[in-house]
């Protein structure tokens, strides 16, 4: 469990934008774990591709569960409060830029639709194979790659709505 | 094959994943560097990937392992009282705690005797600080004292017996006088071995009473001695 729950926190955070909603998900999902472990078969997959499966799922049924009551947030309460965790041995201003992006590619995240947002996670941050986010998903492998695909592009699209620009 | 547009936006992941062959990789580069509308699409997604790559992982909060616990095993029943004191004791190891305690009153034991504890008739005033170190500083004085005086009467006998030995060996017709002594000054040799010199004389009267001083506080001293007379 203290493997696994910094890299399960991670998922649910940068899916949610929200740390305690994040916190209260990855204690669900080793809840979960722990009830159906005698579920788990080796044919499956990896241990930590069934852990990643059970934290998709998750997420997918408390996204559900949460869109109602997202439509009738604000826009302001949906930027998320990105904690800054980098190295000490940046500059001030270089770590204030950094946060300021890290802030602002979170929230670009958190736009995308759920099905596109988990497939860039599971990619880009969670750097695992098409193979293994098939398995995680439970969707083609073409699908997988479109997902990924489709995205980044949308996710380009909204940083630079965001004025994010490359330099 | 001419590379359009809904390709490069198709393929683009696997341009920046690097799994375009030689061919679709020489075409894609040579439309996105003449295509307007691709040029600024690829850059764009280039650099949100590399956005998303300096995204630093979070960390969550400690409590968040005990409140995983608590949630899958259940709270931890919190022991107050002395089923805590057992409980403490009961994760010990009981051999380590007894080779600890031997050896803690074998320490206090060899303190006590070496800063003269009196056990006959104990006193807490005798485990003070003050009268542990003058007990201590008392014994190691007279363990010095005793040491070198143990040092210093081995000399001397060592120095008694070279000299006996010397006088054993000296001819004993050297003087042809022989000195007149009163009785009392005669050291009680009455078979005429003795030494017939006045000055040897002197000298031996001299070295058995030093002799019989030393043997007197000396017991080892005073056997040989005594061995030496008979």
């Amino acid at each position: 469990m203290r493997q696994h729950n910094r890299r399960v926190f991670n998922i649910c955070y940068r899916f949610t934008g929200n740390r305690t909603e994040a916190e209260d998900l990855t204690q669900d999902v080793f809840l979960r774990i722990y009830k159906t472990l005698a579920s788990y078969r080796a044919a499956h997959g990896g241990f930590a591709t069934w852990m990643t499966s059970v934290t998709r799922n998750l997420l997918i049924d408390h996204y559900r569960r949460t869109k109602r009551d997202r439509a009738t947030d604000s826009l302001d309460d949906a930027m998320p409060v990105v904690e800054n965790k980098e190295s000490t041995a940046r500059r001030p201003d270089e770590q204030a830029l950094l946060g300021e992006l890290s802030g602002q590619v979170q929230s670009a995240l958190t736009k995308l639709s759920p099905e596109l947002r988990e497939a860039v996670i599971l990619r880009d941050l969670q750097q695992l194979e098409y193979a293994e986010i098939q398995r995680v998903l439970a969707v083609p492998e073409g699908t997988v790659k479109s997902r990924i695909n489709r995205g980044r592009i949308e996710l380009a699209r909204i940083l630079q709505q965001m004025g994010v620009r490359p330099s | 094959m001419n590379w359009t547009c809904e390709q490069t936006e198709l393929r683009l992941s696997d341009h920046l994943d690097g799994l375009l062959t030689a061919t679709e990789q020489h075409e894609f580069d040579a439309h996105v560097n003449t295509c307007a509308r691709c040029t600024p699409l690829v850059s764009s997604v280039t650099h949100a990937l590399a956005s998303l790559h300096t995204l630093p992982q979070i960390e969550p909060s400690p409590r968040l392992v005990y409140n995983i616990l608590d949630k899958t095993l259940g709270p931890r029943e919190t022991v107050t009282g002395w089923a805590a004191v057992l409980a403490w004791f009961r994760g010990m190891n009981p051999q380590r705690i007894a080779y600890g305690g031997v050896s803690f009153c074998a320490m206090f034991l060899m303190i006590a005797s070496f800063t003269s504890f009196n056990w006959k008739k104990p006193r807490v005033a005798d485990l003070s600080p003050v009268n542990v170190y003058r007990g201590a500083d008392r014994q190691a004085h007279l363990v010095y004292a005793r040491s070198t005086k143990f040092v210093s009467d081995l000399r001397v006998v060592y120095e008694i017996q070279s000299r006996l030995q010397r006088e054993d060996q000296l001819p004993s017709g050297q003087e042809t006088t022989t000195p007149q002594n009163s009785p009392e000054k005669n050291p009680g040799r009455t078979d005429g071995s003795g030494p017939t010199s006045p000055k040897q004389q002197n000298r031996a009267n001299d070295l058995v009473s030093h002799a019989v001083v030393l043997a007197a506080g000396c017991p080892a001293l005073w056997e040989l001695w005594e061995g030496r007379i008979r």
